[in-house]
């Protein structure tokens, strides 16, 4: 119970600034003509940003939220507590990102020092409701619940496979 | 390197392909199993019931005696397989250790030949089994004054070229130890949890009675002066004790097999992880992908009812009602009768001109037929 607050207070802290970022708004580009980037991603015209917001739950877990006029940038950072967590976040985060055309929204490349990372443009905002986007990405965050039942699914799988092995000796 | 099952697939295939062969077949069949074990299969037209099968291993023993030959114990456990029907050829053929003669004649029929056959297939396992058994055996019954005097040198095994092992005689017990080598980094860390698992299993109760099992990061000082790229590994060393009570009997081939395939075992264990974490991440991500499918506004679009499709066409409407039936039978009528009467429609047989529901007023000068009279 204790536990889960920070948890709450994190997730809350995180949806409330996505709902106050998510407002998007179609911006053709101001150097190229006939051309439409995202601007949190070029970063060239420092008047179409706003300031990027970081929320840490810890050392180890952070989130950092980028805003623009017409795109967001949210990078995640998950907690790792031992090498075997870490290559299941790696493999796991990695098989996510490689597929990212599946999910639209999700960066192939996760920024530099973070996990992963989701990229919403304006025509996201328009084609998907805000508050369902918003609730993914926070279901999104739940993938370091995923990790830990993988690591005990590992680690279960392993014990019964050394207590099979040991068994063939008696 | 011992594999898990004792049998060899291809060999048993091959042997149970020529017994059960209606007509004479030649074969010459040359082929590998895990890299380091060699087969021959020679089977001739004219002589189809004698089969020829040599076979070879990566056999290497270093210890007190370097030794790469197979036992004589060993030819007679191969011999007493199926008696009348294997036979020692000597000389083996060229580039193999061991060639047998097998008599097809001499097979049982039935369920039995299936048996002698896959007994036959095993004998790489068995010359594998062999050497150390006799070797666990020999250090067994060593005292421990005889093993001081031999330094408590290591036996070195190699069964598979990357894939060592040391056995070495300790006050009351024999203890194994197998340096672990893995070319993937997630690969190291599966292993190093699973055995982290083995030595908390071992050291349970319940499994007071299996070897005692340990894992260090470091070789253990027994096996100083060893070659040193034996004992450079990244998932560190593995040590079986093994004990009196488990070389005894009916356990012995238990436990040389076991150790034979710890190797073998671990990697498969890790396989099967790997495969595992996959699956799971697929479904994960289908979970996914499903619930961001969800935030889209195209949700609006007509539900399903009553499990029908969602996106159902409109077909043309069907009029309800006996008036509207009927209706729809006159403009039937009226487009046949528009068209020449030698066309068929199919499904349309009860709009011919020749049945009765079409009436036509038919006009007769018989005075009989007449249902009206005539004025004058």
């Amino acid at each position: 119970m204790f536990q889960a607050n920070p948890l709450r207070l994190y997730l809350a802290c995180i949806r409330n600034t996505l709902e106050a970022a998510m407002c998007l708004q179609n911006f053709p580009c101001q150097e190229v003509e006939r051309h439409n980037k995202p601007e949190v991603e070029l970063k060239t015209s420092p008047e179409l940003l706003l300031n990027p917001v970081l929320i840490c739950r810890n050392e180890a877990e952070k989130c950092l939220i980028e805003t623009s006029i017409n795109s967001l940038r949210i990078s995640l950072k998950v907690k790792q507590a031992d090498e075997l967590e870490n290559i299941l976040t790696k493999k796991f985060l990695r098989f996510l990102s490689m597929r990212a055309e599946a999910f639209q929204v999700l960066r192939r490349k996760p920024v530099q020092g973070y996990d992963i990372s989701f990229l919403i443009t304006n025509y996201h905002c328009e084609e998907m409701q805000k508050q369902k986007l918003i609730d993914f990405i926070i279901q999104f965050m739940e993938a370091k619940k995923e990790i830990s039942e993988l690591k005990i699914s590992v680690n279960t799988r392993g014990r019964l496979v050394a207590t099979e092995f040991l068994k063939q000796f008696m | 390197m011992a594999y898990l099952e004792r049998s060899s697939p291809t060999l048993k295939e091959t042997l149970l392909k020529i017994y059960r062969a209606e007509k004479p077949i030649e074969i010459d069949q040359h082929f590998y199993e895990f890299g380091s074990i060699q087969y021959h299969i020679k089977c001739s037209v004219l002589d189809t019931k004698i089969v020829y099968v040599s076979t070879s291993t990566l056999l290497e023993t270093q210890g007190i005696v370097t030794s790469k030959e197979i036992l004589s114990a060993t030819y007679e456990v191969i011999k007493n397989i199926a008696v009348g029907v294997i036979d020692i050829v000597d000389p083996p053929r060229l580039g193999f250790q061991l060639t047998l003669k097998l008599h097809l004649d001499n097979i049982p029929r039935g369920k039995e030949a299936i048996k002698i056959i896959t007994r036959i297939s095993e004998i790489q396992a068995i010359i594998l089994s062999s050497q150390l058994k006799e070797m666990l055996k020999r250090l067994n019954f060593q005292d421990d004054s005889q093993a001081i005097n031999n330094n408590n040198r290591p036996i070195r095994i190699v069964y598979h070229p990357s894939e060592p092992f040391y056995v070495f005689r300790q006050a009351e017990k024999i203890t194994a130890v197998f340096p672990m080598n893995f070319k993937d980094n997630s690969d190291v860390v599966i292993a190093m949890s699973f055995f982290q698992e083995l030595v908390e299993v071992g050291s349970q109760k319940e499994m007071g009675k299996a070897p005692q099992c340990s894992w260090s990061p470091v070789p253990p000082f027994q096996l100083r002066g060893e070659p040193v790229h034996d004992l450079t590994t990244n998932a560190g060393f593995v040590s079986f004790d093994i004990t009196s009570r488990h070389v005894e009997g009916k356990r012995l081939d238990k436990t040389v097999w076991n150790l034979l395939n710890f190797y073998a075992y671990v990697k498969y264990h890790i396989k099967c992880s790997r495969g595992y974490i996959q699956r799971r991440m697929r479904k994960r991500m289908d979970s996914l992908v499903k619930r961001l499918n969800n935030t889209r506004f195209e949700e609006e679009a007509p539900q399903k009812e009553n499990g029908a499709c969602k996106y159902v066409k409109e077909l043309v409407k069907v009029p309800k009602g006996k008036l509207m039936m009927q209706q729809r039978c006159k403009d039937m009528t009226r487009r046949v009768k528009i068209s020449k009467f030698r066309i068929r429609i199919n499904g349309c047989a009860r709009f011919r001109f020749n049945q009765r529901w079409i009436s036509i007023p038919k006009f007769s000068s018989k005075s009989s037929n007449k249902s009206y009279t005539k004025l004058d």
